[in-house]
C-alpha cells in the first residue's frame, strides 16, 4: 500500500508543479556561465512556474535533445552564443526533429553576436528571414528610449501588441511599455500559414547595419511593420517555435528599467512580457483540449414516449434524420483547464463531410462546466448515403490546432421508412385512379357474369 | 353495297333528310359516322359492347390521371406510375379478352373457350391490382 500512497503523493506533486501542458523539462542553452547571471531573474521565474531547468553550454558533452529516439527535454530555450556553431547536438536538423516530436523552442537572437549557422538554416527552413551580417539591428527615431539610447535610437519602447486581427485571442496583451534593445528584425514569408508575428516593429522603424559607415541607409533589409521583432511558428502538430529578436529583452537589467519615451518617464514591463512569451511558447497558455464528443439521433416528439435516452454515438444514421452533435472543449491557462470561449467574431465549426463537406455549421456554446465549454449544433443529415465524418477542424494562430474526426455511416431509407401513399396528398388522385379501376373491373365482372351469352349453339361443336 | 344496308337500318329514326342529301354535302362525313355507329350497334354482341364500354371507361380514367400529372406535376412518381399503369394494364387485359371472345375471331381461337379466356382475364387483373396497390405503397 505504501508504494501506492507514494505514487499518489507524487502524482499530486507533479500536478501542482506542472506549469506546462506538455511537460516541464526545460533545456537552457547558454554559452558560458557568466551569461547566466544576466538572465537569472527570468530563469528563476521559469523555475518558480514549475520548470525543471537544465542549463548547459552548446558544446557540452551532455547536451542531447534525444535519447533512444525520445525527447530528453520538452522545451528548449536557445540564448545567443559567442561561437559561430552550436555543436553536433544542436544542428538545424536536430532542432527541426525536436519540433516534429512536439518539442517547443524559444530562440533568442542578438545583434551583438553572430547568429549561429544552425539557427540561421533553421529559420531559413521555416521561411523566416533575418539579416545576414552581424550588427544589423532595428532602429526607430520616434519610439526610442531617450535615457539609454539618446544617440543611437536602437532601444525601442513599444506598447504591448494588440490582437493580430479581429477574431483572435491575444495572449500577449498588457499595460505598459516593452523595451526592445538592439533587436534583430525578422521578415516572415508570406506563404506559410504557420507563421505569425507576435510583436511588430512600428511603422517608423527600419533595419540598419550598425557596422555600416555610410551616412545614409541605402537598401535597408526591411522597414516598418514588415519587420517583426518577435515572431511565432506553430507547426501542424501544435509544437511552437518563437523567435525573439532581442535576447537582451530577457535580461535582468531591462526587467524593470526606468526609461524615457520622449519626455514621458515609463517603467519597462519586460518581465511580464517575457513571462507571457515563454508561457505561450512552452504551452502554458493557448492550449486547447477536446473532451467528450457526443452525437446522437433526435427521435422527435413522436417516439419520445418509448425511448428514454437516445443512443449516444451510434455508428449508423439514416439520410434526412435529425442529428445532434456536442463537443467539450477546454483551454489550458497557466496551471488549470478553463472553459474555452472563442474570441468575438470567431466560431468553431462542425463539418459533416464525405470527401467534401455537406454541412459546415457554427457550433454554439450550450453549457459550461467548471473547466470546459460544451459546444453543440443540431442539423439534418443530407440526402446522400455513404461514409461521413463529423469533423471539427479549428486552426487559429496562437491556439493549438483541433482536428477531431468521428466516422459514421449514413444509410438510405429502409423499405418501411418511406411515408405511406395516403400521407402524401399529391398521391390521392392516383390512389383514386387505382381504386376506380378496381371498382370498375368488379362491376364489369358482375355484369359479364350476369349477362349470359345469347348464342350457345355455336360453341357446342367443340 | 354497304351504304344501302346502312340506310335501311335507320329507317326507325324519325327524320330522314340525310338520305336525300346523300351524294355530296357537309352531311356526308356525318353520314358515314352515323352508318358506322348504327352498324356497330346492330352487329356487335352484347358482351363485346360491355367490353367496349369498360375499355372506354378505362381510357377516360387514364386520361384524367394523365391530365393531372401534366397540370399538377408528378411528385409521388411511383403513385402516378402505379395509378396510370393500373388503367393501361387493365385496358390491355380487357382488349385481350375482347379479342379472344369476339365471335368474329372464332376461327383464330378455336382451342380457347370463353370461360377459359375470362378466367385468364380475372387472374391477370388480380395480379395487376396486387402489383399496383403494392407499388403505390
Amino acid at each position: 500500500m505504501k508504494w501506492l500512497l507514494s505514487f499518489v503523493v507524487l502524482a499530486i506533486v507533479a500536478v501542482v508543479r506542472a506549469a506546462s501542458f506538455t511537460g516541464n523539462r526545460l533545456l537552457v542553452v547558454l554559452d558560458e556561465q557568466a551569461e547566466r547571471e544576466k538572465y537569472s531573474v527570468f530563469l528563476e521565474d521559469l523555475a518558480a512556474r514549475g520548470f525543471h531547468t537544465t542549463v548547459d553550454s552548446p558544446k557540452g558533452d551532455k547536451v542531447a535533445l534525444f535519447k533512444h529516439d525520445e525527447r530528453t527535454y520538452d522545451h528548449v530555450l536557445l540564448l545567443p552564443a559567442k561561437s559561430k556553431g552550436l555543436g553536433p547536438a544542436l544542428t538545424a536538423n536536430n532542432l527541426l526533429e525536436f519540433v516534429k516530436k512536439d518539442g517547443n523552442l524559444l530562440v533568442a537572437l542578438s545583434s551583438e553576436q553572430a547568429t549561429p549557422t544552425a539557427v540561421q538554416s533553421l529559420l531559413l527552413e521555416l521561411d523566416i528571414s533575418i539579416p545576414n551580417n552581424k550588427g544589423a539591428l532595428v532602429v526607430d527615431h520616434f519610439n526610442y528610449d531617450s535615457d539609454s539610447a539618446s544617440e543611437k535610437h536602437d532601444v525601442l519602447l513599444l506598447p504591448y501588441p494588440a490582437a493580430l486581427r479581429s477574431g483572435l485571442k491575444n495572449y500577449f496583451g498588457g499595460e505598459g511599455y516593452i523595451a526592445v534593445p538592439r533587436a534583430v528584425g525578422q521578415v516572415l514569408g508570406n506563404d506559410s500559414p504557420l507563421l505569425s508575428p507576435i510583436l511588430r516593429a512600428p511603422s517608423t522603424a527600419y533595419s540598419y547595419d550598425s557596422k555600416d559607415e555610410a551616412e545614409a541607409v541605402e537598401d535597408p533589409f526591411a522597414v516598418g511593420q514588415q519587420l517583426s521583432l518577435v515572431s511565432a511558428m506553430q507547426a501542424h502538430n501544435s509544437a511552437r517555435l518563437t523567435v525573439l529578436g532581442s535576447a537582451e529583452l530577457l535580461q535582468n537589467r531591462w526587467f524593470a528599467e526606468k526609461a524615457k519615451l520622449g519626455d514621458k518617464a515609463v517603467t519597462t514591463a519586460n518581465r511580464d512580457f517575457a513571462a507571457k512569451l515563454s508561457a505561450w511558447t512552452f504551452k502554458e497558455t493557448g492550449v486547447l483540449k477536446v473532451g467528450k464528443v457526443v452525437h446522437y439521433q433526435d427521435e422527435g416528439a413522436s417516439k419520445k414516449v418509448n425511448a428514454s435516452i437516445p443512443e449516444s454515438n451510434p455508428t449508423i444514421y439514416r439520410v434526412k434524420s435529425d442529428v445532434h452533435y456536442q463537443v467539450e472543449i477546454s483551454e489550458y491557462s497557466n496551471d488549470h483547464l478553463i472553459p474555452f470561449v472563442p474570441a468575438a467574431n470567431d466560431n468553431i465549426q462542425l463539418e459533416f463531410s464525405m470527401l467534401s463537406p455537406f454541412h459546415r455549421l457554427n457550433l454554439s456554446p450550450i453549457s459550461q462546466t467548471a473547466n470546459s465549454t460544451i459546444f453543440g449544433v443540431a442539423f439534418k443529415t443530407p440526402d446522400q448515403h455513404g461514409i461521413f465524418n463529423f469533423r471539427v477542424n479549428y486552426r487559429r494562430p496562437f491556439v493549438t490546432n483541433i482536428d477531431e474526426k468521428r466516422q459514421v455511416t449514413v444509410r438510405h431509407f429502409a423499405h418501411d421508412e418511406w411515408p405511406r401513399s395516403w400521407q402524401i396528398s399529391g398521391a390521392w388522385v392516383w390512389i383514386g385512379g387505382i381504386w376506380v379501376t378496381v371498382a370498375g373491373w368488379l362491376a364489369f365482372i358482375a355484369v359479364w357474369l350476369y349477362s349470359a351469352p345469347a348464342e350457345k349453339s355455336v360453341k357446342k361443336t367443340q | 353495297m354497304p351504304p344501302k344496308q346502312r340506310t335501311a337500318a335507320p329507317q326507325t329514326v324519325p327524320g330522314t333528310p340525310y338520305s336525300a342529301a346523300k351524294p355530296k354535302s357537309a352531311n356526308d362525313a356525318q353520314d358515314i359516322l352515323q352508318g358506322v355507329w348504327n352498324r356497330y350497334v346492330e352487329k356487335t354482341t352484347q358482351r363485346t359492347k360491355l367490353l367496349d364500354s369498360f375499355m372506354l371507361f378505362l381510357v377516360v380514367v387514364g386520361a384524367l390521371q394523365f391530365l393531372y400529372v401534366v397540370l399538377v406535376g408528378n411528385f409521388p412518381f411511383n403513385a402516378f406510375l402505379s395509378g396510370f399503369s393500373a388503367c393501361v394494364g387493365q385496358f390491355v387485359l380487357t382488349a385481350s379478352l375482347r379479342i379472344q371472345t369476339n365471335p368474329e375471331n372464332k376461327a383464330d381461337f378455336e382451342s380457347i373457350s370463353h370461360e377459359r379466356a375470362f378466367a385468364d382475364f380475372v387472374f391477370g387483373s388480380l395480379l395487376l391490382h396486387f402489383f399496383c396497390v403494392n407499388f403505390i405503397n
